[in-house]
């Protein structure tokens, strides 16, 4: 079965360099049977990288130690889900679920793209084949997850013990179906590209691939974000590290891509740009890939365990990076611009919310390469933290934000600022009031603080007044507004929910950091801490035995007012035998929408622990707001009304105005 | 043999895949300008309904549909010729055929090199279900391991796996697997000695108060308890009290059953007590038979130029923890304190003098009798 999977990768990548060359050279002759062999051979390689990554994770389930991945990352007493998950919770086998998402995006097109003019599609599953050639070769001669061990040893030695945790099921397969959702915008663009010519529905066959990426990115972000809050027992919930910029970067970008593509499929606008966006968006995609697994971060260590792997990396980042920029920089200026529109409009105002998204990707960026830089060139080492990140990022996302609720309510082509203001009064006054509110009353209110608030409650009131005067609030009847609020298009929900949902996920970001509240202290059991208006009594700490670790389980009691216990909170310190690691697992518990979290330190002597105690306001409404945006781009993409459909070339093969002149 | 047969089998599928499409009938091919048609279309009724729900002013729809219109007859006019001449050329034969020909190729070429079609997989269950006679002693301690984790509570499994576990150098696992067979099954000799045992191992020889409480806790049972008895005379030739140790050793002789194994380990320490001592790590089997047979002056000079070797070892090599304290103890025990008190001070410095091991090996020199110098 082991040898069976390595042997369905080789061919994969085999067939990869038939999909990457045949139908290109079909699209260039114009040759109907060359083009025609990229659907069938990209859907075979799809079931042969299926059919590999089967066997991988049947040899980590079987605890098959002979394969030397295997070995490296997994122990027989691990639980079950923890032994699937390690799968891909490893280099090797992270770059496998890669390619398996890549050629199954690639499938996905050559099975649903019976509507794409036949050179498009040949040269899109064209350029797919090549990045999972690179890819394959890739993982076949420095990454591959099916060499041998004989003898085989007879225990691993066990997954990163940070890696057990549900979080490893979930996160990466959601960010990995995100950068590789935008290989498809990226191949859709290199093929127009090299065709020379944009199409016309160009636009709408991309926007359903932005949606999807953008909402698995999404998703997979507030994942990590999630899991290295309560993971890594530190209490913060985004920590400007180098790889959660990796998956944020493109994620800007991506949702810069997301406005631009949406002018570009109404407008026929902003062609040029859009194309760009795609490739640059999926150019960070590599970027992050590489970032978090392979270390081009701390390249100058990487490099020196493994330069084949270091060397090739680059290699792939300089073919596909820089290969697409110079293919547009020659082509870009044979396509043609499109639709005309006055600077205050609904274009206009993507426009703008492009500019903001952009320059804040670069401003990532820089934050997250400069301290490499430096370190390759002089030695040196700094790091660029939050500081830096509140400087720059901060001040380009206040005004973005502020008219976020603007955008949708202009006019195409030509707007009317002032009409929009007089519709949004409503949420400027909540905003307001909710400043004021925040600034007066409630204890700890900053000015930082009121102005977040305020900012939060003007984008969810401004994406209900979108919905709201979309429905003809005010204008007419209860009943017909309600029936018009039914009849909506579903990418007006969607606009709608994702901009509620930013709203939601600032409100979260800024009641945590303003009105959360922390305490450090050292208990013995039996002694109570007060917290926030929430008391907590040490009941002592608890030795248990895990599959594959034993722990110290520190259990704490809830006291109500009254006296009485409603609710426990445990964490725990856990030490894993076959790594001999420790880990901790803080303690979480929700009330509302808030969350009292709590994380044990050092043991003393006799029986007393440190406790790290937080107090978090509203935190959960950071990952709740990125799950409804994620509703709101699922709405979107089930808006059938701008699905393409296929010529209906069979019904009247020869439309008046298309027969050749 | 059925992974060749699945092997060729995927191969013969990935050529289909190449080779189906290539021999396949023409599909009328549709030109790109009837996608860009619809679009065009689609876009002007989208407009027609983004001014009833007030999304664009009538006068910017006019404009609009002006700018569509022209595109579409700008699709007219640009239409291309229907495309290159679709007869199969040559060159499209050869691209085709190399296609073709590449998959199995380049598959079973390249599987060649990376492949080890020969091993089959081995998943642990399978490994766990065979024959034990036909497994090795890991696997049977594997599967020993498997049961003691489903019933933690087996004594006598831990019992049986403690030994083997000392003599497979696993001694924290042998550490354990006597603690709970103690706890489970209660006390004996043979399970206080070999934890002992295991302690001294797993402390690279020496013979710490852990270890000493459980010889002695074996002594309390079993007063002849030979293992019990011989470590214990070790630990008092590592503390420098070595005549103790020699009588100690002398009085086992005394007591032993002329068959017993422990004959030969005793008489090798008292050989090497008379001055040397203690063998837990250093010379190998063949040096000792050597040294046996040496005199006794041959055997000092022996020795001697083992402990210079690994004097010279360390000097290249000093992060070697256990390599000090073999040092120090042997200068202690030749007899040469000065000597012994200079590598203490190399070992300190070799490691910082703040480190954890530093600490060890000052602790360790003072149970030797060894005093740093300041």
């Amino acid at each position: 079965m082991v040898e069976t999977g390595h042997f369905a990768l080789v061919l994969a990548f085999a067939l990869s360099l038939v999909q990457m060359l045949v139908p290109l050279v079909g699209a260039r002759t114009g040759n109907q049977r060359l083009m025609a062999v990229g659907g069938p051979v990209t859907v075979t390689g799809f079931a042969l990288t299926a059919l590999s990554f089967t066997a991988l994770a049947s040899a980590y389930a079987g605890s098959d130690f002979s394969v030397a991945n295997v070995w490296e990352n997994s122990h027989s007493l691990q639980p079950m889900i923890y032994k699937i998950t390690g799968t891909w919770g490893n280099h090797e086998g992270s770059m496998l679920l890669w390619v398996l998402i890549l050629t199954f995006f690639g499938a996905l097109v050559a099975v649903f793209g019976n509507n794409l003019p036949a050179t498009l599609k040949a040269n899109v599953l064209a350029v797919q084949g090549m990045i999972g050639a690179a890819f394959f070769l890739f993982i076949l001669t420095t990454s591959n997850p099916f060499i041998r061990l004989n003898p085989a040893p007879v225990e691993g030695r066990d997954l990163n013990p940070v890696l057990q945790d549900l979080g490893l099921a979930i996160h990466p397969p959601l960010l990995y179906l995100g950068y590789v959702g935008f290989s498809v915008c990226f191949s859709f663009s290199v093929a127009a590209l090299i065709e020379g010519r944009i199409d016309a529905s160009w636009a709408r066959w991309v926007r359903p691939w932005t949606l999807v990426a953008w909402m698995f990115l999404t998703g997979g972000i507030a994942m990590g974000s999630y899991w290295a809050y309560y993971e890594l027992g530190w209490g913060g919930f985004w920590f400007w590290d180098p790889v959660e910029n990796a998956s944020f970067m493109p994620w800007l970008a991506g949702t810069a891509l997301l406005h631009s593509a949406t002018v570009m499929e109404k407008r026929s606008a902003l062609k040029i740009w859009t194309l760009l966006l795609a490739i640059l968006t999926f150019s960070l995609s590599l970027l992050g890939t590489f970032l978090v697994r392979s270390g081009v971060l701390t390249s100058v260590h990487a490099f020196a365990t493994d330069p084949a792997r270091g060397v090739f990396i680059l290699c792939i980042l300089t073919l596909f990076i820089g290969g697409s920029l110079a293919l547009f920089a020659l082509r870009a200026s044979s396509l043609t611009a499109g639709g005309l529109f006055h600077p205050i409009s609904r274009e206009g105002a993507l426009v703008l919310n492009n500019l903001f998204l952009t320059t804040a990707t670069a401003t990532v960026l820089v934050g997250t390469l400069y301290p490499l830089a430096l370190e390759a060139l002089t030695g040196g080492k700094i790091s660029v933290g939050a500081p830096f990140f509140d400087l720059t990022f901060g001040p380009l996302m206040l005004p973005l934000l502020a008219i976020v609720p603007f955008g949708p309510l202009l006019a195409w082509k030509r707007g009317d600022v002032i009409a929009a203001s007089q519709r949004l009064m409503a949420a400027f006054a909540l905003a307001i009031a909710a400043m004021l509110v925040t600034g007066l009353f409630i204890d700890g209110g900053s000015v930082f603080a009121a102005l977040g608030v305020g900012l939060a409650v003007w984008l969810i009131a401004g994406a209900l007044t979108d919905l709201a005067v979309k429905s003809g609030a005010g204008s007419v009847a209860p009943a017909v507004m309600l029936r018009r609020f039914a009849g909506l298009p579903r990418s007006v929900f969607g606009t709608a929910l994702a901009h509620l949902g930013l709203g939601l996920t600032l409100l979260g970001i800024v009641g945590t950091l303003c009105f959360g509240s922390e305490k450090i202290l050292t208990m013995r059991p039996g002694e109570t801490v007060e917290l926030s208006g929430h008391t907590l009594r040490f009941e002592g700490l608890f030795p248990q035995k895990g599959p594959n670790f034993t722990e110290d389980r520190a259990r704490f009691l809830l006291i109500g007012a009254d006296g009485n216990a409603n609710g426990e909170i445990s964490s725990a310190k856990r030490f894993f035998q076959a790594r001999q690691m420790a880990t901790t697992e803080s303690g979480i518990r929700t009330l509302g929408l808030s969350q009292l979290y709590l994380s044990l330190g050092d043991e003393g002597n006799d029986g007393s622990v440190v406790v790290r105690l937080w107090w978090k306001p509203l935190v959960t409404l950071i990952w709740g707001g990125a799950l409804v945006m994620m509703a709101g781009a699922a709405m979107s993409l089930a808006d059938r009304r701008l699905r393409v459909g296929a010529p209906a070339r069979r019904r009247k093969p020869a439309a008046a105005l298309t027969s050749p002149t | 043999m059925l992974f060749w047969v699945i092997a060729a089998i995927l191969t013969l599928g990935a050529s289909l895949a190449v080779l189906l499409p290539l021999t396949g009938g023409m599909k009328g091919a549709s030109a790109p300008g009837d996608h860009d048609l619809e679009v065009y279309r689609d876009q002007l009724s989208e407009l027609d309904r983004d001014v009833a729900r007030g999304l664009i002013q009538p006068g910017e729809a006019e404009e609009a549909r002006a700018e569509i219109g022209r595109r579409i007859l700008r699709l007219g006019a640009a239409e291309r010729p229907a495309s290159a001449s679709a007869s199969s050329s040559r060159g499209i034969r050869l691209v085709a055929s190399l296609a073709v020909l590449a998959v199995p190729l380049l598959s079973w070429g390249l599987y060649g090199v990376l492949g080890s079609p020969d091993l089959p997989s081995q998943p642990l269950a399978e490994r766990l279900a065979k024959n034990p006679a036909d497994s090795s002693v890991d696997e049977l301690v594997a599967r020993a391991e498997a049961h003691l984790a489903a019933n933690p509570s087996d004594g006598k499994g831990w019992d049986v796996l403690a030994p083997i576990y000392l003599r497979l150098q696993r001694f924290p696992d042998a550490i354990t697997a006597y603690r709970n067979a103690i706890r489970l099954d209660g006390d004996s000799a043979v399970r206080q000695a070999g934890l002992g045992e295991a302690i001294a191992s797993a402390a690279g020889g020496i013979v710490s108060a852990d270890a000493q409480n459980a010889f002695e806790a074996a002594l309390k049972l079993d007063p002849a308890n030979a293992k019990a008895n011989f470590y214990l005379a070790v630990g008092l030739a590592q503390e420098g009290r070595k005549d103790e140790a020699v009588a100690a050793w002398q009085k086992m002789l005394g007591q032993l059953p002329l068959d017993s194994p422990w004959r030969s380990a005793v008489q090798q320490a008292l050989a090497e007590a008379g001055p040397p001592a203690v063998a837990a790590s250093g010379p190998d089997a063949q040096q000792m038979e050597a040294a046996q047979q040496m005199s006794p002056q041959d055997r000092q000079a022996m020795i001697e130029t083992m402990v210079a070797g690994l004097d010279d070892k360390l000097k290249q090599n000093p992060r070697d923890e256990e390599g000090w304290m073999r040092l120090i103890r042997s200068y202690a025990v030749l007899g040469k304190p000065d000597q012994a008190r200079e590598a203490l001070g190399r070992a300190v410095a070799a490691f910082g003098a703040d480190s954890e091991q530093a600490k060890k090996f000052t602790a360790f020199a003072a149970s030797l009798g060894v005093t740093a110098t300041e």
